[in-house]
């Protein structure tokens, strides 16, 4: 059962494609898990469908229709679905992820950050400022408290965190602006794993923490 | 008013549900009068599309012919119950565009995967009478959004600025952004719902 689940300017965002990659690549996963959030991803769709249908009109060159019909008549049929034999994840992880990973989260290669956090950078081409990886939290393990200059989207793979803004379980989100301040808690017997997007640095409190920052790269 | 003024002749502009039964007919004939009918209704949109986006007139002129190969391509795969044809073509159009410009995203927005998967479920059809009139309702309340809030929604939509990239080119702060393009959305369905045809 989801609870925290994806605002509407983020799938605004997905289904117009002009959300960064790494955020994307989030969205996409949650959208795997929720079936609340694809069915509003298609009313997002069909907004931006509409808009499409309702814009102004810009005269294509006048051979065009005729270029085109000389090129779909030459080809040949295509087969569909060739695509369903791709291997199937392991359960538990979402395709979208998979496709980047190529294994599930046991042949990770961890590394440490401070004692109970290790994390994973996803060999993902981010947009700019980007950065989107993988974080282990050992049970019990408290977060260093930190607000945002950008923002930072969070989606729980396993396990589940709490924070000042509630509990997250598997599939939910978090969305963080630079108004938020928290101080997330692995809160079951489980290794927490998130997948965690930022697209600018992080603002740690405290001195001790400012000095992991350069260890988290973000 | 605004209404009109995209349609020129809105009198000969075929409804959304003329659209959709074109593409399904497409579907199952090949016929060459259908392709153009859907052709000239949505090419000259697709190049506003495009255009806007930010390719040169010569490129898109090259996506919309991709886009209309594909349209060729699937269109048997088409389910008017599932999506209007607007939709559909958009999202076509949509992916061909971040393959070509935004290279770093094009695995996550792949037809195949669209077409297979993201709109089997029934519980995520929308309902018929709804999404047939979808864009005639578009249109009519799109204008009633005040302007600040329609420009992130169009920025978005046309020239596929991200949240921070709208919060930089506007000058305002990105929670600014991110909270008037929500206001925006809500305001819109609000709207949807109450608008009779």
């Amino acid at each position: 059962m989801i609870n925290h689940h994806l605002s509407d300017e983020i799938l605004w965002a997905y289904a117009t494609g002009s959300l960064p990659a790494g955020h994307a690549l989030l969205v996409s996963c949650h959208l795997e898990l929720c079936s609340d959030c694809k069915s509003r991803l298609g009313e997002a769709e069909a907004l931006a469908g509409a808009m499409l249908q309702s814009t102004e009109q810009q005269k294509p060159s006048d051979d065009m229709f005729d270029l085109l019909m000389a090129r779909v008549e030459q080809e040949a049929p295509v087969p569909a679905a060739a695509f369903l034999n791709e291997p199937k994840p392991e359960k538990g992880v979402p395709t979208a992820l998979w496709d980047v990973l190529g294994h599930g989260y046991d042949a990770i290669k961890w590394k440490m950050v401070g004692p109970g956090i290790r994390q994973f950078i996803l060999p993902i081409k981010p947009s700019e400022g980007e950065c989107a990886r993988l974080l282990k939290l050992s049970p019990g393990f408290v977060t260093p408290e930190h607000s945002h200059h950008g923002s930072e989207m969070t989606l729980v793979l396993q396990g589940s965190f709490s924070d000042e803004t509630g509990r997250y379980k598997i599939g939910d989100v978090q969305e963080a602006d630079e108004h938020v301040h928290h101080q997330p808690v692995a809160d079951t017997e489980e290794d927490c794993i998130c997948l965690a997007v930022t697209d600018a640095p992080l603002d740690f409190k405290g001195f001790l923490p400012k000095l992991l920052q350069p260890l988290f790269r973000i | 008013m605004q209404l009109q003024n995209n349609d020129g002749d809105s009198e000969n502009c075929p409804t959304s549900a003329e659209l959709s039964a074109l593409l399904q007919t497409l579907g199952k004939d090949r016929s060459r009068e259908i392709f153009r009918e859907l052709f000239e209704f949505f090419a000259p949109r697709l190049k506003t599309y495009f255009l806007k986006g930010g390719a040169t007139s010569e490129l898109s002129e090259e996506l919309i012919q991709e886009t209309f190969v594909i349209v060729w391509r699937k269109a048997e795969m088409f389910d008017s119950r599932k999506a209007s044809a607007s939709t559909w073509i958009y999202t076509i159009a949509r992916n061909l565009r971040i393959d070509r410009f935004r290279k770093e995203r094009r695995y996550l927005y792949k037809d195949d995967q669209f077409f297979a998967n993201e709109m089997v479920e029934e519980e995520t059809q929308l309902d018929d009478h709804h999404q047939t009139q979808l864009s005639e309702r578009v249109k009519k309340v799109l204008p009633l959004l005040p302007a600040e809030q329609s420009t992130i929604i169009k920025l978005a939509f046309y020239e596929d600025a991200s949240h921070s990239k709208i919060a930089q080119q506007l000058e305002l702060p990105l929670g600014t952004v991110k909270s008037r393009m929500r206001l925006a959305l809500a305001r819109l369905r609000k709207l949807l719902e109450g608008v009779d045809l």
